[in-house]
């Protein structure tokens, strides 16, 4: 309708106001034929067309004729209006006759045409029945207004042409038009008047924007604007004091010539103390400030130069405090502090704040201060510290300051007057001077709005006034948002629709709305933000940006209610809840404060004798978990070190089990925690786990006092071997940790009672016998003097006590217990007996022989107790299995060998197994290591060498057999390497040698008497 | 989800291991990486079978051997929206940790129905309604994922047991 009106007033009021008479002429012209026959056709079509725009009005044709006719009366009647009680409307006549007179030019210079057209257009859709009834009443009543005060009947049935007699059914219309009309009121049409042309301006104001701006600027002519001076915050104390003198003077004998007083003052602004008069002459401004307080009259008023007065004038929107807005506080005792609008009053200039009273409630008072009579103590500022921010609290307060603490009557009973000071629910509500507010950029965090909003009720439940705090939040949120995240519009038509922003320009945010929003889906919407908000599903991963102490957490959404938004940090999981705008999308993973040089479970070295685990990293402290398992809050630079995790760090749980970082322990006693190690020191263990809150789920223990569960993964432990190092199969000799020497033997170093002699050092030369030996040491007491030295056993060497000759390598074997190839080369001498062989010895040994048979001779028996289990395993030829011992059988195989050598055909196996041994199994070497040189490869031959021309061999009734045997390759062939490799399926690859079984047979029997036995041990 | 899915997976091999048996410590350290082992976004459950062992490229400057296989496996991956079983790990105050297979899933208060409620029995913590849900240790539970982060190695979700049949499985 509106727009309609709009549209067709123009005409109208052109009708009205420009007397081109010609046009309104050719048109009634034009339109008389048309009137006829518009006659004809059917009334409903004939006004449809004109009704389109309102369709409401289209089967009511009186409602629409009044329309009509009230269009076509307005000119009419604003004539009247204008002369006679039009007065309240002359103003924006007059605004609006400027914009209708511009209007009309344009018109003028192109408009015809147009005007035509759109006449025409009417006439041929049979729409403008009405219209040019209205035309010809508009004419009339112009003629009206040469000729007032009479009916236009006669003049109208003159004018019309032939025919129109038929029209007096609109002349009926006309008078019930104009009889509607002069119901109207006065007003409501002048309100009529206001809409419609308040529409149309704006209607039209992006084109007559620009040109009335720079005409509206002020000229010369227009009054001028003087600067006064006034007490700074007074402004507009002053200001309602000026409103308050026009208004009184107003009918008086001088009134107060001016057009209009302003401030501009803002707090803190320059132009505080400024005070704006605008009027003709000076004199009127001195007239109207006269007497007025807070204004200085002394300083001149001065007159703003014209250019300026535009600037002055400049619209900034300026905030509006409002009940239950946040604000800071600028000085004094809560400086800085937050503080919620209690009541504005009606000036605008004081507010009343509630606050959260930091009170120390005489706790650092100055006792023997001098006092004051009203106020207690006299105003003295005391440095120190002021007090935290706490709830008003009147138990505190009665206790030292009972009588400045009164009641106030009140329901809830929780006024207190304290100090002069009110305090309702344990908050202070104090005013304060809008100057002394910093009401923009106040930013709030959410811990503070929550003091103030959980704490107004008694139960603890909040009840925070989001849209008191969105107010006050939503002032600098420009930068709020990035094109790409994700928001929600959460107020206005456009309520829940959800986007991506697309681009983001001053406080609007370009929205392209997701799918399922209805017909907006994938449309672009622009919306300002202060109708927006950061959505955030659950699950999303989020990183806090700012505004709260949480800053730059990282955790995914797990629940969100309108602006707040709750997280599971990454960090240490536990739940925080921030604002939606403090958050963005997160696309790493990093904790807290990247930037720190500690880092979470770092372990850190806090003195000494003390060490720490952090449990927590924040912007500008940690939280650190000592090893007395007190959590103390330290700065980084208060901490001396960090320590470097030691990856191969080994400690020993409660039964004596391995354990290493990332096993899995747990507490032997108390709750029995359980957790992954993270850090192993000194006699501490730092454990971690993820199902406790408190400290990160750290936890320190002793090693006492700590269960191994699960080594780490089982994956280190059981790999094969590391493809990226070393194949450690081709070590050479390589400390091949799995395999490890034989036990000691039980008993007296073997060493103990030899004959020795001293290869270097000061006693070089000298001999001795062996008095007592350690494994690396020998007490020697030599032949010499009587005197027994201490010494390395490397140092030593055995000789025979008979030739002095040495013995080879004799010693090693002795001193390391191990007899496999010494024993072997033994052997012969403990089989004594078998003198056949012996003289092979003899050859290297022949002086020991005896020196064994009587020493050995002895024991034996002795030994064969001890060997008795195994004896027969020997005899089985299992002696490797009666050996047992894992990688020990291999020298229980070979000392059997020794036995067997000693049968002559046996010894084919000490050869062969020598050989073996030496040859492919590099087992047998690191076993042997290289203290033993007889396995290796290189003696072999000599030991078959040695041992070919024994006559032990001659008499073997299996040459043949042994040829074959030695052989290396019928040995490798055999399973026996196999055997002796693994260590546990000697007996099976004992049987093998096949060959041996004949032999064995006599032998095994005596085989136990088994010189091996002792030489086993 | 479980998949059958093709990876790579690159080996380098120490100068030391060359010879016949070399192709063979690749397949078994190909093993012993890659099953079980988590990528952050999902996990190899088995390796189904090798389809191939590249030619080895020797790595200038070093000598190894660089092998790349390629190899189908079993995967399981977690989506978001997929309702999935699991064993609760621990209860805690804000909600509870649900292991599903090498995933675990954070079930947070929030998304717990407001029934359940959190008690300390003795030493259990739990969520219970009181009549026949329970949620403590070693429950078996029905929920759905709600968000995903993996890291290398590892990876965390958080669930919801918020809605209709979701929850405690009745045993």
């Amino acid at each position: 309708m509106a727009s309609f009106l709009d549209q067709d007033f123009p005409d109208e009021e052109e009708d009205d106001f420009n007397p081109v008479q010609e046009v309104g002429s050719d048109d009634e012209g034009d339109e008389k034929p048309a009137a006829d026959e518009d006659a004809k056709v059917d009334e409903l079509p004939t006004r449809s067309e004109r009704s389109r725009s309102r369709p409401q009005r289209d089967e009511d044709d009186d409602d629409a004729k009044d329309e009509l006719g009230t269009d076509g009366v307005v000119g009419f009647g604003r004539d009247e209006d204008a002369e006679g009680e039009g007065r309240n409307v002359d103003d924006e006549d007059d605004e609006e006759e400027e914009d209708d007179e511009e209007e009309d030019e344009e018109d003028d210079l192109e408009g015809q045409p147009s005007r035509k057209r759109r006449k025409q257009h009417g006439r041929n859709q049979f729409i403008d029945v009405e219209a040019e009834v209205d035309e010809e009443d508009e004419e009339e009543p112009e003629e009206d207004d040469d000729q007032p005060g009479e009916e236009m009947h006669p003049d109208d049935l003159q004018e019309l042409p032939p025919g129109a007699d038929r029209d007096d059914r609109k002349h009926r219309e006309l008078d019930r038009q104009r009889e509607a009309q002069f119901q109207m009121d006065v007003e409501e049409e002048a309100a009529r008047l206001k809409e419609r042309y308040g529409r149309q301006s704006r209607a039209t104001g992006g084109g007559s924007a620009i040109v009335p701006q720079r005409l509206l600027l002020p000229t010369t002519d227009d009054p001028r604007i003087f600067r006064m001076k006034c007490r700074p915050g007074k402004e507009k104390e002053v200001i309602i004091s000026i409103q308050a003198r026009v208004k009184e003077r107003a009918g008086s004998r001088e009134p107060v010539h001016i057009f209009s007083a302003f401030e501009r003052a803002k707090p803190g602004s320059p132009m505080s103390g400024m005070l704006y008069v605008e009027a003709s002459r000076v004199e009127d401004v001195l007239a109207a400030c006269e007497g007025i307080t807070h204004v200085f009259m002394g300083t001149k008023p001065l007159m703003v130069p014209l250019e300026e007065m535009p600037d002055l004038l400049k619209v900034t929107k300026e905030k509006q405090l409002e009940p239950g807005m946040y604000v800071r506080i600028r000085r004094g005792l809560y400086s800085g502090d937050l503080a919620a609008v209690y009541e504005v009053e009606a000036n605008g200039t004081e507010v009343t704040l509630r606050i959260v009273p930091r009170l120390d409630y005489g706790l650092n008072e100055d006792v023997n201060g001098p006092m004051d009579a009203a106020n207690g103590p006299k105003r003295k500022r005391p440095l120190v510290q002021r007090p935290p921010a706490r709830l008003f609290s009147e138990t505190e307060a009665k206790k030292r300051h009972g009588k400045y603490l009164s009641k106030q009557g009140g329901l809830s009973g929780s006024n207190w007057t304290y100090q002069n000071k009110e305090y309702v629910d344990g908050f202070l509500m104090d005013q304060y001077k809008l100057n002394a507010l910093q009401t923009d950029d106040v930013n709030p965090t959410l811990e503070e709005v929550t003091k103030f909003a959980t704490s107004s009720t008694d139960d603890g439940a909040e009840n925070l006034d989001l849209a008191a705090l969105a107010a006050t939040l939503k002032t600098s949120t420009a930068n709020e948002f990035l094109p790409g995240d994700k928001v929600e519009v959460f107020r206005g038509e456009q309520k829940g629709v959800t986007g991506h922003s697309v681009q983001v320009y001053g406080d609007v945010v370009k929205v392209k709305v997701d799918p399922g929003n209805g017909a907006l889906s994938g449309q672009h919407l622009e919306a300002p933000i202060r109708d927006l908000r950061k959505l955030f599903r659950e699950g999303d991963h989020v990183k806090v940006i700012g505004g709260s102490k949480y800053t730059d957490e990282v955790g995914m959404v797990v629940r969100t209610k309108d602006d707040r938004v709750t997280l599971l940090t990454d960090s240490n999981q536990t739940e925080i809840t921030v604002f939606s705008k403090d958050l963005r999308e997160a696309t790493d993973s990093g904790g807290a404060a990247a930037d720190s040089k500690f880092d979470l479970f770092d372990l850190v070295q806090l003195d000494a004798a003390t060490v720490g685990c952090v449990i927590k990293v924040d912007r500008e402290s940690l939280r650190i978990l000592d090893q007395n398992s007190s959590v103390r809050a330290m700065l980084p630079s208060n901490i001396s070190n960090k320590i470097e995790k030691r990856h191969n760090a080994v400690a020993t749980d409660r039964d004596g089990n391995e354990m290493k970082l990332d096993d899995t322990i747990k507490e032997y006693s108390g709750e029995q925690k359980s957790g992954r190690v993270l850090h192993l020191h000194r006699n501490f263990v730092f454990a971690q786990t993820r199902e406790r809150a408190e400290n990160a789920g750290v936890w320190v223990g002793r090693h006492p006092n700590v269960q191994v569960l699960a080594a780490k993964g089982g994956k280190a432990g059981s790999g094969g071997v590391d493809l990226t190092k070393m194949n450690p199969a081709l070590k050479q000799n390589g400390a091949s940790p799995s395999p490890m020497p034989p036990p000691q033997a039980k008993g007296r170093d073997r060493l103990i009672g030899k004959t020795v002699k001293i290869r270097t050092g000061p006693n070089k030369g000298m001999i001795g016998i062996v008095k007592d030996a350690t494994p690396e040491e020998a007490k020697v007491e030599l032949h010499a003097k009587n005197k027994i030295l201490t010494l390395k056993k490397e140092m030593l060497s055995l000789i025979d006590p008979q030739t002095g000759n040495a013995i080879a390598g004799g010693i090693q074997s002795l001193a390391m217990g191990r007899p496999p190839p010494a024993g072997a080369g033994r052997t012969p001498a403990y089989a004594g007996g078998s003198g056949g062989r012996t003289p092979s010895y003899a050859m290297q040994s022949g002086g020991r022989t005896p020196a064994y048979a009587a020493g050995g001779g002895g024991r034996t028996p002795a030994w064969k107790q001890d060997a008795g289990a195994r004896t027969p395993a020997y005899g089985g030829g299992t002696s490797y299995g009666g050996g047992g011992l894992g990688g020990q059988t291999a020298y229980g195989g070979a000392t059997s060998y020794g036995g067997a050598t000693s049968y002559g055909g046996g010894s084919v196996w000490g050869g062969g197994a020598a050989g073996g041994g030496s040859g492919g199994q590099s087992t047998w070497n690191p076993n042997m290591g290289g203290r033993t040189p007889a396995p290796s490869g290189s003696k072999t031959p000599a030991y078959g060498g040695m041992e070919a021309p024994t006559p032990g061999f001659n008499s073997a009734p299996t040459p043949g057999s042994y040829q074959d045997q030695p052989t290396p390759g019928g040995f490798r062939d055999q399973p026996t390497p196999g055997g002796f490799r693994g260590g546990n399926q000697t007996p099976g690859s004992y049987q093998t040698p096949g060959g041996f079984p004949e032999t064995p047979g006599p032998y095994s029997a005596e085989t136990p008497g088994g010189d091996d036995g002792p030489r086993y041990d | 989800m479980f998949f059958v899915k093709v990876l790579e997976h690159r080996i380098h091999l120490h100068p030391s291991f060359f010879g016949a048996q070399a192709s063979a410590y690749i397949l078994d350290q190909l093993y012993r990486d890659r099953e079980g082992s988590n990528t952050g976004t999902m996990m190899i459950v088995a390796i189904i079978d090798v389809d191939d062992i590249s030619e080895p490229k020797i790595v200038p400057g070093s000598g190894y051997a660089e092998y790349d296989v390629s190899f189908r496996a079993i995967v399981w991956r977690p989506f978001r929206g997929e309702v999935v079983d699991g064993m609760v790990s621990s209860v805690v105050n804000n909600g509870f940790f649900v292991d599903v297979g090498g995933l675990s899933v954070f079930v947070s208060k929030a998304m717990i129905p407001q029934q359940l409620k959190y008690t300390v029995e003795g030493a259990t913590p739990s969520f219970t309604d009181g009549v026949d849900q329970t949620v403590e240790r070693g429950s078996q539970v029905r929920l759905r994922i709600k968000g995903i982060r993996g890291e290398m190695g590892q990876m965390f979700a958080i669930g919801s047991i918020r809605e209709d049949y979701l929850g405690p499985l009745l045993q």
